[in-house]
């Protein structure tokens, strides 16, 4: 009987049904290899993709399974497949829908990795990307050419938080018939499900805010199954016969779950990214409290903003929630429940003062992650984003008196009674 | 493959395997607002069994370009004449749901041309509320979505798939999304004024299996049970799912197949 299940209940429940014969309540870990097939046709069934079923945890497993269902259910997409990081999930993408004399084009806004990628690592393969403002859809539109075969970028920039206008940008992909691909992650599906508007493909770092603990390293590729990848000219990868398969065609045969039947077949089996069974439970664990966690995270957040803004030595403060951000007004459009827990603020002081707040909080850590259930902090500019040109820092919208926060879930008033510790020791530097 | 039929371009889903009409061939029939996707776990499966396997895009359905037959009759002799264009004889036939009611006409046509019939989640009758049929007019994309969670057990509900990774829910609906927008009202139409099923049913002279589904909201249990009590020498079997028991138990329903294809002479 169909009950149609809200966010919360699929956050808990979504891909795994307790077995009959031992009745485990948690999704049990898979900690397997391999799977014994009942007999030679059936394992020729499963090489033969005529089936669904497990043959090997480089390409499948049980326990991975039940996470890549949960995070289909949640973004609302045809299907999913998870792997081991954010970034194979984003690699797996691009060498699943290019090939070598494809073009690429991408926001200029993103996560130092993801530039990287982008910019220096596929042009070696012969792809390559041009990337431009995300904020501005008529330079996407212009950017396009005959041979770009994908858009993409973050829906929340990091670490500058941009919004992408993915409503707008999605026309513009649409019209031209280009998957349109989204890094979800500072959003999660609880603050926007992309493929509601016109998005094509996700990729999420799992890594963040969905598993949620900093435990665990993995990531998901999500398709909508929006995407009309019949041009055979175009796509002839995922359209036209393939190598593996005798020819396999993934659009006929498989229709909206084409790409993620065929990152299976080839990205999966030729690059192996898998995700361990163990780190899918502890990342599903996760996923389970992220409607709880997304509620305090926006809730904190929304109070450090008042505090900061509010703070003497704070120069400047960046989050979309405020009336202040450029992409204010297409925030409180698309994401209208708080546009994640990612802030950014300039010190006064400069990069020494950065240095000093950030070398005196106590409670917050200072580390290169971002999404976890406790608060941390870094500065992008001598960490992350450190192999980054100065103009290409300026373009990604960072500057050296940036501190960016990942607001966690402790009592509101332990983080500010924190942060005002490193204020402290910013203003002894000054005296 | 694609091929010209009837003036329009045709997609007939071959499971992989190019068609040769020297072996027995397998005919699946899909049913309302579907297409040749929703055999996705059977097409490959029996293809690599050795059987030859046709699952034909009706037309304005999935790749299929033409106009959406307006009756379950037109759909039999769409297929009927198919049949004869690609030199098809002693066909096996399966439909799920309304591809039943198709397959039904389809045995009062050929008789002769027919080894056996299979009917996965079917009726001799197809009745469908006002209000889907007035949506699927209005607004298919709802209609969509209500007929992917009306069709499918708690499966469907709790995102439990045999295939890896995939979600009835968002794979059912993107299907459907497919076909073009005026394909889901006629089907609808063409189920709910289809009247002949009992005569067709009782007229069934050929081998029959019937797979049904113990949850099915569109095609319910109760129905499908009378429905195969008027075909003589029915073999039954009731699987614990919901309505798209293709998708839902492919495994189960795989065998059922292979093991009733087994028996036929």
């Amino acid at each position: 009987m169909s009950e149609n299940y809200k966010f919360d209940t699929l956050s808990l429940h979504a891909g795994h049904i307790p077995d009959k014969e031992t009745g485990s309540r948690a999704v049990p870990i898979y900690q397997t290899t391999s799977y014994v097939f009942n007999s030679t046709e059936e394992a020729a069934s499963l090489y033969n993709m005529e089936v669904g079923g497990h043959l090997y945890t480089r390409i499948s497993n049980p326990t991975v399974a039940a996470l890549e269902q949960r995070l289909a259910a949640l973004e609302g997409g045809a299907s999913a497949l998870a792997c081991s990081s954010g970034m194979a999930a984003m690699h797996l993408v691009v060498s699943a829908i290019c090939s070598s004399g494809d073009h690429i084009v991408a926001s200029s806004k993103m996560y130092g990795a993801n530039i990287n990628l982008l910019q220096h690592t596929m042009p070696r393969f012969g792809v390559k990307t041009d990337f431009v403002n995300p904020n501005d859809p008529e330079a996407i539109k212009r950017a396009i050419k005959p041979n770009t075969k994908l858009v993409f970028g973050e829906v929340i920039g990091n670490p500058g938080l941009d919004i992408m206008d993915v409503p707008e940008i999605a026309k513009i992909c649409n019209s031209k018939n280009i998957p349109l691909v989204l890094d979800a992650t500072f959003n999660t599906p609880y603050l926007m499900q992309p493929f509601k508007h016109g998005a094509n493909i996700i990729v999420h770092s799992l890594t963040k805010w969905l598993g949620g603990h900093g435990i665990a390293i993995g990531g998901a590729v999500v398709n909508g199954g929006n995407f009309d990848w019949g041009d055979k000219d175009k796509f002839p990868t995922i359209s036209g016969p393939h190598f593996a398969l005798g020819g396999i065609s993934f659009w006929e045969e498989f229709g909206p779950s084409a790409l993620i039947a065929k990152i299976r077949a080839e990205g999966m089996y030729n690059f192996g990214p898998s995700l361990s069974p163990t780190n899918a439970f502890h990342l599903m664990q996760g996923i389970e409290t992220l409607p709880l966690r997304m509620k305090k995270h926006i809730e904190n957040t929304h109070s450090i903003l008042d505090f900061l803004v509010n703070h003497e030595m704070v120069e400047w403060v960046k989050h979309p929630d405020l009336e202040t951000h450029p992409d204010h007004e297409v925030a409180k459009r698309i994401l209208p429940k708080g546009s994640g827990s990612i802030v950014a603020f300039g010190i006064k002081g400069g990069r020494e003062a950065g240095k000093a707040f950030i070398e005196s909080v106590q409670l917050a850590s200072h580390l290169a992650n971002v999404g976890d259930a406790k608060t941390l902090l870094i500065h992008p500019g001598s960490t992350t984003h450190s192999h980054l040109s100065s103009e290409a820092m300026k373009e990604g919208g960072l500057t050296d008196d940036m501190i960016r926060l990942s607001i966690g879930l402790e009592d509101i008033n332990d983080i500010k009674k924190d942060f005002e510790k490193g204020f402290k020791a910013v203003k002894k530097l000054n005296r | 493959m694609i091929i010209n039929f009837k003036g329009a371009k045709t997609y007939i889903g071959t499971g992989g395997k190019s068609l040769d009409t020297t072996k027995k061939t397998l005919c699946f029939l899909h049913g309302s607002g579907q297409n040749h996707l929703s055999f996705i776990q059977q097409a490959r499966f029996f293809a690599y069994k050795g059987y030859s396997v046709i699952v034909p895009d009706m037309p304005a359905h999935g790749f299929s370009d033409g106009n959406p037959c307006k009756s379950i009759k037109e759909n039999a002799e769409w297929i009927t004449d198919l049949l004869v264009d690609l030199k098809l004889k002693d066909v096996v036939v399966i439909g799920h749901s309304q591809g039943c009611l198709v397959a039904l006409e389809l045995n009062r046509i050929l008789k002769s041309s027919l080894e056996a019939l299979i009917f996965v989640a079917g009726s001799n009758e197809i009745p469908v509320n006002q209000f889907l049929l007035d949506l699927s007019k209005e607004n298919p994309q709802k209609a969509y979505q209500m007929m992917v969670t009306w069709g499918h057990g708690i499966d469907g509900d709790m995102s439990i798939n045999k295939w890896p990774g995939h979600y009835h829910y968002g794979e059912g609906s993107n299907i459907m999304c497919m076909n073009k927008p005026t394909a889901l009202e006629y089907d609808l139409h063409s189920c709910n004024d289809y009247s002949d099923g009992i005569d067709a049913a009782k007229n069934i002279k050929v081998p029959a299996l019937a797979v049904l589904a113990k949850n099915d909201q569109m095609t319910p249990l109760k129905s499908g049970l009378k429905f195969v009590e008027l075909i003589k020498n029915c073999e039954i079997h009731i699987l614990d799912c919901g309505h798209f028991l293709p998708s839902e138990r492919p495994m189960e329903l795989n065998s059922i197949i292979k093991s009733f294809l087994s028996k036929l002479k």
